[in-house]
């Protein structure tokens, strides 16, 4: 008998029953639709979450310079430049200065973040985004030459400048605790922040401002010698080592080799932590859903094998006219698996629309590889061959007479 | 050349600790072109003796040759094999798949002999026209008569051409004037040359058959030649 035979059969014997033949598959199809759903919202959540952190800093390492460093120890504007040339894998290196104080026109008055730092502040800086939306960065020699200018958030020109479609151009003033500058807006960029939340309203956020560090320094007295440096590396992978060899260079080029004055901080931990604890959570889930698979092949082995009882006679007679335990054995095989696989199939589409949906509420994007679909079909097809193996086994031994005897 | 030939067959169940001989020594020999009619009450070994010769049932003891073939010590897939080929099975309560059309019954044989679809259809056609149903090859078996349904079987039992019908109480469930419709039909193909055993318990049945073998107590009781069988003419 070919396959072709089988397969009509295995087709003919369940649509016969259409709606045992539904009911059977249910199980089968709430398992699918369960493990493609869990899996394209897993993917599509953990690309998220990686992706955040990648803007806030996969790539980061900060340095830092211990208290007990003496002023021989402090870094300097050279030291920046030499790590940088010593080492390629380094894209940016900046000072990371802070200040909360205050940004105001003639008309607005603003809670300010006020960041100091080298042009490569544009790329070291986690919170205002690279992305320039108008203008330009400062460059080396307004860093060099401390001049009065300053790189604004696109929601913080607005905050300020509510009536204007750009801020380019304007004055503004920085305040801080003991003094004020007046400072020329020259470009304006993204800020994370807002874009990770744009649902809440814009005016709760302060504005934040970049300025050169030089400039920095006319603001507040605090902001003498450099004691925190952000620098970016070109990846991951780049993070330990580069970390390493820094600290080494600047040991050696101030002389304190082994005291432990300067710190290389990265997120790497973080990351890995997160990476873990949701592959944890994408892993239960999944074994949830298996096991709604194990419980639908139940399903499929019971409903077949009471087929296999019912049909008793009609194993007889095809086994009086000339079937052969192989023949038996595949036409009942090929059901339970056909029946699974129409059940992974329906579960499929129906596990696609609802990641979809999830996906929709939660604001990611469902993500379904073709691999996740060929898996989750040859799993179906496995737990068809699995649970009905039993029975098709069982039909394929019935002795002839007395299977034809069975009334 | 015989058709059939049994040797000292013995069949003998197991139940518990008790042994129950069902055939003790039967010899029986059917020559190409009979009809032969096996009766017997029940528990004589009748129904086991067609079991054995349909490749149904295995025995204990004895020699088996069909078309000049051992079939004594087969595995089950080659007596699948040759009960395909060899012997076409009537049984009393028709057992067509209810699912499948009048055609799709009669083809399914060949299906296990793996012949090609077409052929097939061309082949169940002409068997089921053969038996008088030509006109309707796609009804469902529940849209017919029992009558009906037993020549449907019939047309299954001839379609891979075997070298003789099995039937086992063909009449057991249809009113005596079907029941002499059906023998007719046993009658013409026997005439056209298949060899035909069919067990029966109706007396009057098998006086259509050529010869009569009567088992009683797993022997065979008397094994008459008739000299003249009932003709099941058109008029009855």
């Amino acid at each position: 008998m070919t396959v072709i035979e089988s397969f009509k059969m295995a087709i003919d014997a369940i649509t016969a029953n259409k709606m045992r033949s539904f009911l059977t598959m249910l199980g089968i199809i709430i398992g699918i639709a369960a493990v493609i759903a869990i899996l394209a919202i897993g993917n599509g959540a953990t690309t998220r979450i990686t992706g955040t952190f990648n803007d806030l800093g996969a790539t980061t390492i900060s340095l830092s310079v211990s208290n007990k460093a003496g002023n021989d120890a402090q870094l300097t504007a050279a030291d920046l430049q030499a790590i940088k040339q010593a080492d390629t894998r380094v894209t940016a290196i900046s000072p990371n200065y802070t200040l909360a104080g205050f940004a105001a026109t003639n008309n607005q008055d603003e809670q300010a973040i006020v960041f100091g730092g080298t042009p490569d502040l544009q790329y070291t800086n986690t919170v205002m985004d690279s992305t320039i939306t108008a203008g330009r960065y400062f460059t080396q020699a307004e860093y060099d030459d401390a001049a009065p200018v300053a790189v604004i958030s696109v929601d913080g020109a607005a905050q300020l400048f509510p009536n204007q479609h750009s801020a380019v151009g304007q004055m503004i003033t920085l305040r801080s605790r003991t003094t004020s500058i007046s400072v020329r807006i020259i470009g304006e960029t993204q800020s994370t922040v807002s874009k990770y939340q744009g649902a809440v309203r814009r005016s709760s956020f302060p504005v934040y401002v970049a300025i050169p560090y030089a400039t920095m320094k006319l603001l507040s007295i605090n902001a003498g010698g450099i004691t925190d440096v952000t620098m970016k590396v070109r990846s991951r992978n780049d993070i330990t080592s580069v970390s390493q060899s820094t600290v080494r260079l600047l040991e050696t080029r101030h002389d304190v080799v082994g005291q432990h004055l300067y710190t290389a901080r990265n997120y790497l931990a973080a990351l890995d932590q997160v990476d873990s604890v949701l592959g944890l959570f994408v892993n239960f889930i999944a074994a949830v859903a298996a096991i709604a698979l194990i419980v639908g092949g139940i399903g499929v082995m019971n409903i077949m094998l009471v087929s296999v009882t019912e049909r008793t006679r009609e194993i007889g007679t095809r086994k009086a006219l000339g079937a052969t335990t192989r023949d038996i054995l595949i036409q009942f095989l090929l059901e339970a698996v056909i029946l699974s696989l129409i059940g992974g199939l329906i579960g499929l589409t129906l596990g696609i629309v609802l990641a979809e949906v999830v996906a929709g509420w939660l604001g990611i994007t469902a993500h379904i590889t073709w691999q996740a679909v060929i898996l989750v079909l040859l799993f179906a097809s496995a737990v068809g061959v699995f649970f009905g193996l039993y029975p098709a086994r069982k039909a394929a031994k019935l002795n002839p007479i007395e299977a034809l005897r069975y009334e | 050349m015989s058709l059939i030939t049994m040797q000292h067959v013995v069949k003998t169940y197991v139940m518990g600790d008790e042994r129950l001989e069902v055939l003790k020594d039967v010899n029986l020999t059917v020559n190409p072109g009979e009809f032969v009619a096996i009766m017997g009450p029940s528990g004589s070994g009748k129904s086991t003796m067609m079991n054995i010769m349909g490749l149904l049932d295995t025995f204990n003891s004895g020699l088996y040759t069909l078309r000049d073939t051992d079939v004594t010590h087969l595995t089950d897939n080659e007596r699948a094999h040759v009960r395909n080929r060899e012997i076409g099975f009537v049984f009393q309560s028709f057992n067509l798949m209810p699912r499948m059309s009048l055609l799709e019954n009669v083809a399914l044989p060949m299906v296990y002999a793996g012949v090609g679809r077409r052929e097939r259809q061309e082949r169940a056609a002409a068997a089921l026209t053969q038996v008088g149903l030509g006109d309707r090859l796609d009804h469902q078996p529940n849209e017919i008569s029992g009558g009906q349904m037993q020549r449907v079987a019939i047309a299954r039992a001839i379609v891979n051409r075997p070298a003789v019908i099995m039937a086992d109480e063909p009449t057991g469930n249809l009113d005596s004037k079907t029941s002499v419709e059906i023998v007719r039909i046993f009658q013409q193909l026997n005439a056209a040359g298949t060899t035909v055993v069919m067990v029966t318990h109706e007396p009057d049945i098998a006086q259509y058959a050529k010869r009569i073998i009567s088992f009683r107590d797993g022997v065979i009781q008397t094994d008459e030649t008739l000299k003249q069988p009932q003709k099941a003419g058109a008029d009855q």
